[in-house]
């Protein structure tokens, strides 16, 4: 699925400024708990979390994770913002929940993360 | 870099270009019935000093701007470029060596040449000294990038190297209880590892598990060090922190043990997840603790090859 | 409204407390608890994969219609005792969170407007 395509279903912004619409993710995951994204995130996947702290763009960061949606309206501060683009992360923020930003990215394709895998 | 070294990589580069490589490839062309006063405009505009004449997609002539003069000194200024343009021209195809440029340069006094296809014999594109000047500079630049990346892996340093006994030492401080700087040392040893040119992979491990490793000194201990060598098959990283000490080992091991306080599942970790992702992404980690004095784990990664994934 | 029975029955959760014949008005997933106070509804179903025992307590303060763990997670001992004294259903799958969320988004459930 096409970023752009993630952006309109999720009715996000880019807080990150610039980005490439075009990038292909192909797995969408969830969680607050950091830990459990580094489990099992894996490349190319968005992230949709209700966390916001430095915390989540280093767990990006060391996970190979390209896009971080904030959920319900937050906002990263600006350190967090620099901080993804040194690292080439782009960042959105949507006013949805976690569980209706799910529902819409899985119902439009996206694949899921699996411990499982 | 001794000079008959430098003159002979040149000369490689000059047979191993080709014309098209370098060549100027959206040209201008005129016509042979413009007025040599448009000409002179036309010049100027484009900041050019000679253009093919092509009429109908064939080559005819070329014209320079030395013509352009010649005619406003002899006050010729009705002449059209039919008049003026050089007829006899010599042209170069595409796929030739760069080198059969500089020797026709050399021979013809020329400052252009148009540049043709093998297969239609129309016009492509137009050469100038300078053109071929910039192009050999250009692959330099590359040559010597390539050649830079190229030392800078990690396999290649650790077979430049004559000892019995060769790592890199990285070592990080990492700072109690700050959660603002928790990470930098997980993400500068990922940085560092991948510019050594080892596989994505193998830095996505270390970096995860550092990264655990380095949000459990933070949250638990009274500060740490992280200390990562690298050598020829392994990366083995060793993390110490002053500390509490874990009491029973193996609790702490199980998936979902966790006694964190409430400050620190907010934040996103405290799962009890840490230990058993650092178990999930390494190759071996041995894990020591005393109580009231600190914890000491060590975590190795094989090597399975060194490089940036192609 | 769709019946928690109903789901249950289609993404094969395994029940491990409570009575599933009730009603379920929206989701919600989080795996922060404040969150969940913060911003859950009544009669919501909870996705998390936190198995701490404080989760029941949530789910009865917000009278939500049942909590799903994912990723193959199982309840502390003590968890599950709470959600069986308290009737609030506790519900298993091996499925990720965001796997969960979308079967329970294609069976109607929607997310709570903000």
């Amino acid at each position: 699925m096409k970023l752009i395509k993630i952006q309109e279903l999720l009715e996000a912004e880019a807080v990150t400024g610039k980005y490439d619409p075009e990038i292909e993710i192909e797995i969408g995951c969830s969680s607050d708990l950091m830990s459990e994204i580094l489990a099992y995130g894996k490349p190319n996947s968005v992230l949709l979390t209700s966390l916001n702290n430095i915390q989540v763009i280093n767990t990006a960061n060391v996970a190979d994770i390209g896009v971080v949606c904030f959920v319900m309206g937050k906002i990263p501060d600006d350190k967090m913002i620099n901080l993804a683009k040194i690292n080439n992360i782009t960042l959105l923020t949507t006013i949805l929940t976690t569980f209706e930003s799910c529902g819409r990215l899985y119902k439009n394709g996206l694949k899921s993360c699996s411990y499982l895998d | 870099m001794d000079n008959t070294r430098t003159t002979s990589k040149i000369q490689e580069l000059t047979y191993e270009l080709k014309i098209k490589d370098v060549m100027i490839k959206n040209i201008k062309t005129v016509n042979s019935e413009m007025s040599i006063c448009s000409l002179g405009d036309f010049l100027k505009k484009n900041r050019i000093t000679g253009v093919p004449v092509v009429n109908e997609d064939e080559l005819v002539g070329l014209i320079s701007i030395e013509d352009f003069i010649n005619c406003i000194k002899n006050q010729d200024k009705d002449a059209i470029i039919n008049d003026k343009m050089t007829t006899n021209i010599e042209t170069l195809y595409e796929d030739e060596p760069l080198v059969h440029a500089i020797t026709k340069f050399d021979k013809s006094g020329f400052g252009r040449f148009p540049i043709i296809s093998r297969k239609n014999k129309k016009l492509v594109g137009i050469i100038t000294k300078s053109d071929i000047i910039r192009g050999i500079l250009k692959k330099l630049e590359t040559a010597y990038h390539d050649e830079e990346e190229r030392r800078y892996r990690a396999s290649h340093i650790f077979n430049d190297i004559v000892a019995d006994e060769v790592f890199f030492k990285f070592q990080y401080d990492v700072e109690a209880k700050n959660f603002d700087k928790a990470g930098e040392a997980a993400t500068g040893l990922k940085k560092t590892l991948y510019r050594l040119g080892l596989s994505p992979e193998i830095v996505r491990r270390a970096a995860i598990s550092t990264y655990e490793a380095e949000i459990n000194i933070v949250s638990y201990t009274d500060g740490g060090k992280i200390t990562a060598y690298l050598e020829p098959h392994q990366i083995r990283i060793v993390i110490t922190d002053i500390g509490p000490g874990i009491p029973d080992v193996e609790k702490a091991m199980k998936p979902g043990f966790s006694n964190a306080p409430g400050w620190i599942r907010e934040l996103g970790f405290g799962a009890g997840m840490g230990l058993p992702n650092i178990k999930k992404f390494t190759d071996k980690m041995t894990l020591r603790s005393t109580v009231a004095k600190g914890t000491r784990l060590v975590i190795i990664i094989k090597l399975s090859d060194y490089r940036n994934g192609d | 409204m769709v019946n928690l029975k109903d789901i249950v029955q289609k993404l094969d959760l395994k029940v491990v407390s409570g009575d599933i014949d009730r009603e379920v008005s929206g989701g919600y997933s989080s795996d922060l608890l404040s969150d969940v106070i913060a911003n859950a509804q009544k009669d919501n179903i909870w996705i998390t994969l936190q198995t701490h025992i404080n989760i029941v307590a949530v789910a009865n303060l917000q009278e939500l219609a049942g909590i799903i763990l994912v990723n193959g997670r199982q309840p502390e001992e003590i968890t599950l005792k709470k959600a069986e004294q308290e009737n609030i259903p506790l519900l298993l799958t091996e499925l990720s969170t965001f796997e969960i969320v979308g079967k329970l988004y294609e069976l109607g459930i929607h997310g709570n407007k903000g």
